[in-house]
């Protein structure tokens, strides 16, 4: 079963994974991590470095909110065999990413992507008779 | 395959919280199950994919199962389906 860390500015990273409980329930080894706007970068670094050996350390998939932001700069050197980074983290993600958690690494990261992308709909024309999905 | 038809009772409608308890009561039961709302079917073991029917409170929807334990598989569905997910009293 995969780790899976989100990683964001502000508290959007703790407050996603309250959501994501509310819906889905308790769920081990599932950690959110804010990174302060005011960041030393050694320090986030360590903060980063635990909350993966707390995911597990091995297969741990890290969602972070954008990619080129400070959050997710700070979270790639981490990425290796063992930790795979996708970015442009929502709740449809981290659903999906904990319904399949026993699956591999690299396919839990690749189909998390995907729904991610197939979440961002126009709702309206998705509510339309033969409309969207 | 067995086929179902049930209103929607609890006033949020097939919500999240409401999706993700119908998937782990059908993550029980071995039978590929369904859920129909007007002209989609989804996967009733995605909760992603049941949020994607938006069927509302008062909307008919077709549970279907198809498998070795597809009679008991609809009974535990329409159980909570009727039951509003367990959100609102029963009448």
């Amino acid at each position: 079963m995969i780790g899976i860390l989100v990683v964001t500015h502000g508290d959007v990273a703790r407050e996603l994974v309250n959501a994501l409980k509310m819906i889905v329930g308790e769920q081990e080894r599932v950690l959110a991590l804010s990174i302060d706007w005011e960041v030393d970068v050694d320090v986030a670094k360590g903060s980063i470095g635990r909350a993966i050996t707390q995911c597990g350390r091995k297969d741990v998939l890290v969602l972070t909110d954008m990619f080129g932001g400070t959050p997710t700069n700070l979270v790639l050197p981490f990425a290796d065999d063992d930790v795979e980074v996708v970015t442009g983290v929502n709740l449809p993600m981290l659903i999906k990413a904990c319904q399949i958690r026993n699956r591999p690494l690299a396919e839990v990261a690749q189909i998390v992507c995907e729904k991610g992308r197939e979440s961002v709909q126009i709702a309206g024309s998705l509510l339309k008779p033969g409309g969207g999905a | 395959m067995k086929r179902k038809t049930l209103k929607v009772v609890n006033p949020l409608g097939f919500h999240a919280r409401a999706a993700a308890k119908f998937v782990a009561e059908a993550s029980r039961f071995d039978s590929q199950i369904s859920v129909v709302f007007k002209d989609k079917e989804m996967d009733g073991k995605s909760i992603l994919g049941l949020l994607l029917l938006a069927a509302p409170q008062g909307g008919s929807i077709q549970v279907r199962a198809n498998g070795r334990d597809e009679a008991e598989a609809i009974k535990a569905l329409t159980a909570l389906v009727a039951a509003g997910f367990g959100e609102v009293p029963r009448a």
